[in-house]
């Protein structure tokens, strides 16, 4: 499958609880021949209010620019983590969730993605 | 906000990775730093009956990065058939960073067959374009 | 020594490159309709191209990265795409409206035919494109187009009644025949003139171009920084010889001619000679940046190999739009279409599009992901973020009043 079919996807626990805006991989512990490890899906990314994406602001605590920061913490508001283990089943364009799933903060400490190499 | 959800348990090991906002629409570079192209979707691997998935079934993983064609039916809808997609391997990839990294050279690679075409037929037969520019 | 020569030369440049066509026809036709009275948005546009083309050229310098690409990633393909056709559109009408431009003023100096001009203005700004170095580029036609302080100079040499003069520039004197919906919409056109947005591309594409580092920043913030408002000033002192030689005549800008005709005046055919030199490169120069800005927009957004620091073979897609675009330009020159009103028109949809450039700059010149520690400091943020609510401002007043003036009638 590919990312665009569980992107932007409707996910359903018992009520509509929003839209995918993300998905979550993890990094495996990665076998000597490739550079870059396997990357497992994690979780996905649920938003209430949108569907947009929300540019990293809400996970990586971004301030400025102000509006615009405010703007996306507020369409962002109660987005949360749903981890692959409480995903039921995936539809086209819907996502079911098991009964009793976890929601997670979405906030991102640190990624995998190296610091960028200022010069 | 959001600070009564706990937090991840995978959150702070920096080894986690968002699709949409480390991968999607990032440039693609080969090991010698030129353009390949940029990411407009990803492949994962396919999951067992997806659409009642057992639990403790394996989570899908990312098989390859995906351009070209893909851009517009992420954009307007729809889905190329798979036989379309230009793929780049996962196992490809050396680094995530700013830009996608490339372990491999550009020219071996599907996804830059329209630069080599364009190079070949129209752009190598105008005079100079061999040349360093002066 | 050799430091202070590279100072000069950068800031010799941002002067030469500040003015392009639209510059020069919209302020000679704000002079001779308006006087002066519209001279502050010449301020507050350069102002703001100052903390744009800062902002991208810091972002370019410390990330490494070109506008485009930046852009992609920030706001998704689907923003970027709707960005991009807007972006490549106007930068077309501009490519367009330069090479007429280039044509225009040669046949002043000439008596030749316009038309005979384009194909060779066309194929020249090709021929440059394709074989010339970067740096001799910018740096050419750059110098050339300091001879445009003819217009300073015009200006004195006209004796004008300074104190008329300011006061059109600071009471906003009322013109009879004139309403405030066309004063407000020439005031969006002045706008978009001095922040035109391939400005930023090509800005910030040179600046990988270049090979920036941090180090770099310093030379450009004062290229940007005294070169760019030295060019405003000459916009204000053709707009001042338009206001001084033609509004009191009632003759409002629609040619090249009379563009120069206040020169004529001032001090006969040597000054017209002088200043039709400069047009010439500034205008080329600026058919130059907006032809590299299609190309570098369009690979950018596709990822494709980009850059005239690259042999054409190993930036072959890059290069074949910038041919396609140069021959549109000249294909819809030869459809006879007047290039001063094709420049008219450009310079609104600047200012409409704008927001569509900025914006993104904006979040990530303040994104340490992308910019470390080097993210904008707080007064730049305070200031762009005003300068965005002028821009969106801008931008949706443009079309109402473009309806409402019929496009400045």
């Amino acid at each position: 499958m590919i990312l665009s079919d569980v992107l932007g996807a409707e996910v359903y626990g018992d009520d509509r609880l929003g839209h995918v805006t993300d998905v979550r991989f993890v990094l495996g512990d990665g076998s000597s021949e490739q550079a870059m490890p396997q990357a497992r899906l994690h979780g996905l990314i649920v938003s209430p209010h949108t569907k947009s994406s929300p540019m990293g602001f809400e996970r990586t605590q971004i301030r400025s620019p102000w509006p615009i920061a405010q703007l996306e913490h507020w369409l962002h508001r109660d987005s949360f983590l749903v981890l692959w283990e409480d995903v039921a089943a995936i539809l086209p364009g819907r996502i079911q969730l098991r009964p009793a799933f976890t929601r997670y903060s979405p906030r991102l400490v640190k990624a995998a993605v190296p610091e960028p190499d200022f010069q | 906000m959001t600070a009564e959800y706990p937090l991840d348990p995978e959150a702070a090991t920096g080894r986690v990775l968002d699709g949409h906002l480390h991968l999607l629409d990032r440039q693609v570079h080969d090991v010698a730093s030129v353009p390949v192209t940029a990411v407009s979707d990803l492949e994962l691997s396919d999951v067992d009956s997806i659409e009642n998935i057992a639990p403790g079934t394996p989570a899908p993983e990312i098989v390859a990065l995906l351009s070209g064609s893909v851009l517009g039916t992420r954009i307007f809808g729809g889905r190329p058939p798979p036989s379309r997609l230009q793929r780049i391997a996962w196992s490809a990839v050396d680094q995530v960073g700013v830009v996608i990294r490339l372990a491999v050279k550009g020219e071996t690679l599907d996804a830059t067959w329209s630069e080599r075409w364009v190079r070949d037929h129209i752009i190598g037969r105008i005079p100079g374009g061999r040349h360093d520019p002066e | 020594m050799k430091r202070i020569f590279a100072v000069a030369l950068g800031i010799l440049t941002a002067i030469g490159g500040f003015l392009d066509i639209g510059d020069m026809v919209t302020n000679a036709v704000v002079g001779s309709r308006f006087g002066l009275s519209l001279a502050w948005v010449v301020v507050l546009g350069v102002g703001g191209i100052c903390v744009f083309a800062q902002m991208s050229g810091r972002v370019a310098a410390v990330s490494g990265r070109a506008t485009f690409e930046l852009i992609r990633e920030r706001l998704g393909p689907r923003a970027a795409l709707a960005n991009l056709c807007a972006s490549f559109l106007i930068n077309l009408m501009t490519v367009t409206a330069e090479i007429g431009g280039v044509a225009l003023a040669l046949e002043l100096a000439s008596s030749v035919s316009y038309l005979l001009w384009v194909p060779f203005a066309g194929l020249a700004v090709w021929l440059v494109v394709w074989r010339v170095k970067f740096s001799v580029l910018e740096n050419v036609t750059g110098l050339l187009g300091l001879s445009l302080i003819g217009f300073a100079v015009a200006l004195f040499l006209l004796d004008p009644p300074w104190l008329d003069l300011g006061r059109q520039a600071l009471q906003q004197v009322e013109f009879s025949e004139e309403q405030t919906t066309t004063y407000w919409y020439y005031a969006i056109a002045l706008f978009g003139a001095a922040m035109t947005p391939y400005e930023v591309f090509f800005f910030s594409s040179g600046a990988v171009e270049e090979g920036w580092k941090s180090t770099d920043l310093n030379q450009s913030r004062a290229n940007v920084i005294v070169g760019f408002p030295l060019g405003g000033v000459l916009s204000i002192a053709l707009a001042g010889c338009a206001a001084v030689v033609l509004l009191p005549q009632a003759i409002q800008v629609s040619t090249l001619g009379q563009l120069m005709l206040p020169m004529a005046v001032a001090a006969g055919k040597l000054l017209v000679a002088i200043v039709l030199l400069g047009v010439v490169a500034a205008t080329f120069g600026a058919a130059l940046e907006t032809t590299l800005s299609s190309g570098y927009t369009l690979a950018q957004f596709f990822g494709w190999s980009w850059g005239k620091f690259r042999r054409p073979i190993q930036a072959a897609r890059f290069h074949l739009v910038m041919i396609v675009v140069v021959i549109i330009g000249m294909g819809v020159l030869f459809t006879g279409v007047d290039p001063v009103l094709v420049t008219e028109l450009s310079v609104v949809f600047s200012a409409i599009a704008l927001p569509l450039t900025y914006i993104p700059i904006l979040i990530i010149a303040n994104d340490p992901q992308y910019m470390g520690r080097m993210v904008n400091g707080r007064v730049t943020g305070v200031v762009a973020v005003c300068y965005l609510g002028v821009i969106l401002a801008a931008s949706l007043a443009a079309i109402p009043l473009m309806i409402i003036t019929g496009a400045g009638q």
